[in-house]
């Protein structure tokens, strides 16, 4: 109980002291802030079809001399940049947290049952993972999401992509958590105190629950850093490839996908910067997850 | 052939390239790309843009489409109308073929004669009972009842060397036989009369034109002596191939790349306004809401297409009112782009539908000029009165299916009319739809107005052009009047080339550039 403040003014402490992961902090947060509260912060509704006019197409950003009313101008429908992409980053943060904790889950349970109970169980669920660390998560994605897709068809899956892509990327990527915690459980159990819970006759369920399932918890939290934002990444690259987030409700992905054909014809921005916001989304969170590793890996502790 | 012998050579050909631009007289070559090369040398195996653009280089039609929608004499010097079921061609005297043959009128009767056999072109010829040559110079072409579109079928005749196609072959084929995608003598032996001749031809790789020395048309201003004609099928390739000045004439222009085409110092994008149709239809069938003109006229009145024209289509192309386009009989200036959201949510709220509906929406996505982003555009404007689009755009392979189907309440469809004549548009896309006659085949909407009916199917006999033209004007008003689609645009048509290539005189809403008449500095 009393380790906690402790740890607290530790952490913080180290964050203001590594000037990258301060920035990266601080830009995160700022992401995080406009990105969730875009509802307040926005002009306007991007998902509100009657909030734009075609009239106002392809106005460049401020600068590029044009409309005081969009400040990173406007994409092909008329819609203000600046709001698609505040929205955008928020479909995108959502879809990254939400895969992550899915992951999570799944590769919790299943890595500490393998390292714990070991055996058949052990080995019959490693060669799960191995397999399904065998298929790239594009593929799987692409695939699932492209039959989807097509056997709901398009508008039951415009309603429901959130969700279809929150558990195509969660489903596809648990095996790194699995392997992960199995490992910690496996190095745990050895461990004096979980023989000691056992011969007081705890069950295994408490044992797992209450012992080794904190343990695990500072590589479980490196992990899902560098997980966000690959889910983040995945699903930019779907909604590339037309199977991510629609149009009407686009995420950074869609946003960038849907600039791309602008680019020859001048219209840079439309894909430019949903872009930038992309990179210094995913690249804040991978500099924090770096800070987050050396912080909580007991060798590289330097203080 | 010896190492040094071969030098020897490459030299010498090297040295006859680097002479013959500033050789005098220097004979012009005209390198082109087109999306695709002709399937066969035989005009009458199929019915597409590619048969007709070396149709119009190999052979000379009767009359052809000028670029005012006119008709201009070709073969035939100039015609009259003798009853309401003949007109009389007088035939241009002197004309060769590439055979040395001089062309007369039997010539004229037996591509009459072979265009009624063919699978593709007989649609076009069956209103005609025969062709009837009163002498060596004059033809009649004779109709079953009146019929006002001779010249717009004549256009389609382009007269064959009929002693060239007589007999059979080495092979012991019919020379004059049609064989659609199969071998026959005349899917690669062709005897015209145009200002081409096919010098060499690979299928898929090249073919090679040259100019025909006995071309009747001695005053035409063109001076390409010969013709390298090289398919590119895909876009950007075809596009780079221009822009790098590989070729230097390319069609089709796709529209992604026509920015990028117009920027160009060292290039010409010729744009000509297109007399393709493209339009929304509102299926009163699948919902009772459309039935109401008053909804239909709502929807008219949200949608601003002149907004699409100019910021999706960039301009290529022309909002609309009407099907139509101007120079067509039908064709009425009155009628004007509707735009007003206000008068919209009025006509809603008089029609009780203040809080709107919703309704799904399909469109292609490969088929038209930016088919999926106008569909998507026309949703949003929707939205505006309070009209919820469920919105699915895909393949033209699937879509068409679709709209056989009238899967959805509102669907996209442009059209183009084959004889560039008014009725047409009418009769596939607003007549009542029937089944036995195939009128309204494509009129998804399910509109049906007994007056527009008996209307287009009078003009189908009204020989006097006025009149027919009032009728047809008269049909585009009701439609009009009623809302009975949605109007969006007409397309453009787009080529381009290099500059000092003065492709922009010679092409037309056919889509055929006359390259005879080309002209190059």
């Amino acid at each position: 109980m009393n380790a906690a403040p402790h740890l607290h003014s530790n952490v913080l402490r180290s964050l203001l002291r590594d000037r990258t992961a301060a920035v990266s902090a601080a830009v995160l947060c700022a992401l995080l802030l406009a990105a969730l509260g875009a509802p307040l912060f926005a002009p306007f509704d991007p998902w509100d079809q009657t909030q734009f006019d075609i009239m106002d197409a392809e106005i460049p950003p401020l600068g590029g001399g044009a409309d005081a009313r969009f400040v990173l101008g406007t994409d092909g429908m008329g819609r203000d940049m600046l709001s698609a992409m505040l929205y955008g980053a928020g479909i995108s943060i959502v879809i990254g947290v939400f895969a992550t904790l899915l992951q999570a889950a799944i590769g919790v349970v299943v890595g500490l049952a393998a390292g714990y109970f070991g055996g058949r169980l052990d080995s019959f669920l490693m060669r799960i993972a191995d397999i399904q660390l065998s298929f790239t998560t594009l593929m799987v994605a692409i695939v699932i999401l492209a039959v989807f897709q097509a056997s709901v068809g398009l508008r039951f899956y415009e309603e429901y992509a959130l969700v279809a892509i929150v558990l195509v990327i969660g489903i596809a990527e648990w095996p790194q958590y699995a392997r992960t915690v199995r490992a910690c459980a496996l190095a745990e159990k050895k461990k004096e105190y979980v023989d000691a819970a056992r011969v007081i006759g705890l069950p295994p369920f408490t044992i797992l629950r209450r012992h080794i399932l904190p343990n695990t918890f500072s590589p479980l939290l490196v992990i899902s850093t560098v997980q966000v934002a690959n889910a983040i990444i995945t699903e930019a690259s779907l909604a590339f490839l037309g199977l991510g987030m629609p149009v009407t409700k686009p995420s950074l992905g869609s946003l960038i996908r849907n600039g791309f054909e602008f680019i020859f014809s001048g219209a840079w921005w439309i894909t430019a910067f949903p872009a930038l916001l992309l990179v210094a989304l995913i690249l804040s969170i991978n500099l924090l997850g770096d800070w987050l590793r050396d912080l909580l890996n007991p060798r590289l502790y330097r203080r | 052939m010896t190492h040094r012998k071969f030098f020897r050579m490459k030299f010498a050909a090297l040295a006859v390239l680097l002479a013959l631009p500033f050789a005098p007289g220097y004979a012009k070559t005209l390198n082109l790309a087109y999306d695709a090369d002709p399937v066969s040398l035989d005009i009458h195996e199929q019915l597409s843009g590619g048969t007709l653009q070396l149709s119009h280089m190999v052979c000379d039609p009767l009359l052809r489409w000028n670029q005012e929608l006119g008709f201009d004499a070709r073969l035939a010097s100039r015609w009259e109308r003798r009853s309401p079921t003949s007109v009389r061609f007088y035939l241009r005297r002197g004309v060769k073929f590439h055979s040395g043959r001089v062309m007369t009128a039997k010539d004229v009767a037996f591509t009459f004669a072979r265009l009624k056999k063919s699978d593709d072109f007989k649609g076009i010829f069956a209103k005609f009972r025969e062709a009837r040559v009163i002498n060596d110079h004059t033809i009649d072409l004779i109709t079953d009842g009146p019929y006002p579109l001779v010249e717009h079928s004549a256009a389609f005749i382009f007269p064959l060397d009929s002693a060239f196609y007589a007999g059979k072959d080495a092979r012991g084929r019919d020379k004059g036989e049609i064989v659609k995608h199969g071998d026959s003598f005349a899917s690669t032996n062709i005897s015209c009369t145009g200002p081409f001749t096919v010098r060499s031809r690979e299928q898929g790789v090249k073919v090679v034109f040259e100019r025909f020395d006995g071309h009747w048309d001695a005053d035409s201003p063109g001076n390409v002596r010969r013709i390298v004609m090289t398919p590119i099928k895909e876009d950007p390739t075809r596009v780079a191939a221009l822009l790098s000045g590989d070729v230097d004439f390319a069609a089709p222009i796709p529209p992604a790349d026509l920015a990028r085409v117009d920027r160009s110092r060292k290039v010409d994008l010729i744009t000509m306004t297109g007399t393709r149709i493209i339009t929304f239809q509102l299926n009163q069938k699948r919902r009772p809401e459309f039935a109401d003109p008053r909804v239909r006229r709502a929807i008219v009145h949200a949608i601003n297409n002149a907004g699409i024209v100019k910021k999706i289509m960039k301009d290529f192309g022309t909002a609309a009112a009407q099907q139509s386009p101007k120079g067509y009989a039908g064709h009425d200036p009155s009628l004007r782009p509707r735009f007003d959201l206000k008068k919209a949510r009025a006509l809603m709220k008089e029609a009780g539908y203040a809080d709107g509906f919703s309704v799904t929406m399909m469109a292609p996505n490969n088929r038209y000029v930016n088919d999926a982003k106008i569909a998507e555009a026309v949703a949003g404007m929707l939205a505006k009165i309070k009209i919820k689009v469920d919105l699915t755009t895909m393949p033209k392979a699937q879509y068409w299916p679709k709209f056989d189907e009238r899967a959805a309440d509102i669907m996209m469809i442009g059209w183009h009319s084959d004889t560039e004549d008014s009725a047409n548009f009418t009769e596939f896309l607003a007549m009542t739809p029937d089944k036995e006659t195939g009128y309204g085949q494509y009129n998804s909407g399910n509109y049906s107005n007994a007056e527009v009916d008996s209307l287009v199917l009078a003009s189908a006999s009204e020989t006097n052009p006025e009149t027919r033209a009032e009728m047809l004007r008269r049909v585009e008003r009701i439609l009009h009047e009623d809302a009975a689609f949605v109007p969006l645009h007409w397309q453009d048509h787009a080529w381009g080339a290099r500059k000092g290539v003065h492709i922009g005189r010679v092409v037309s809403v056919t889509n055929s550039p006359y390259l005879g008449d080309l002209v190059m500095d």
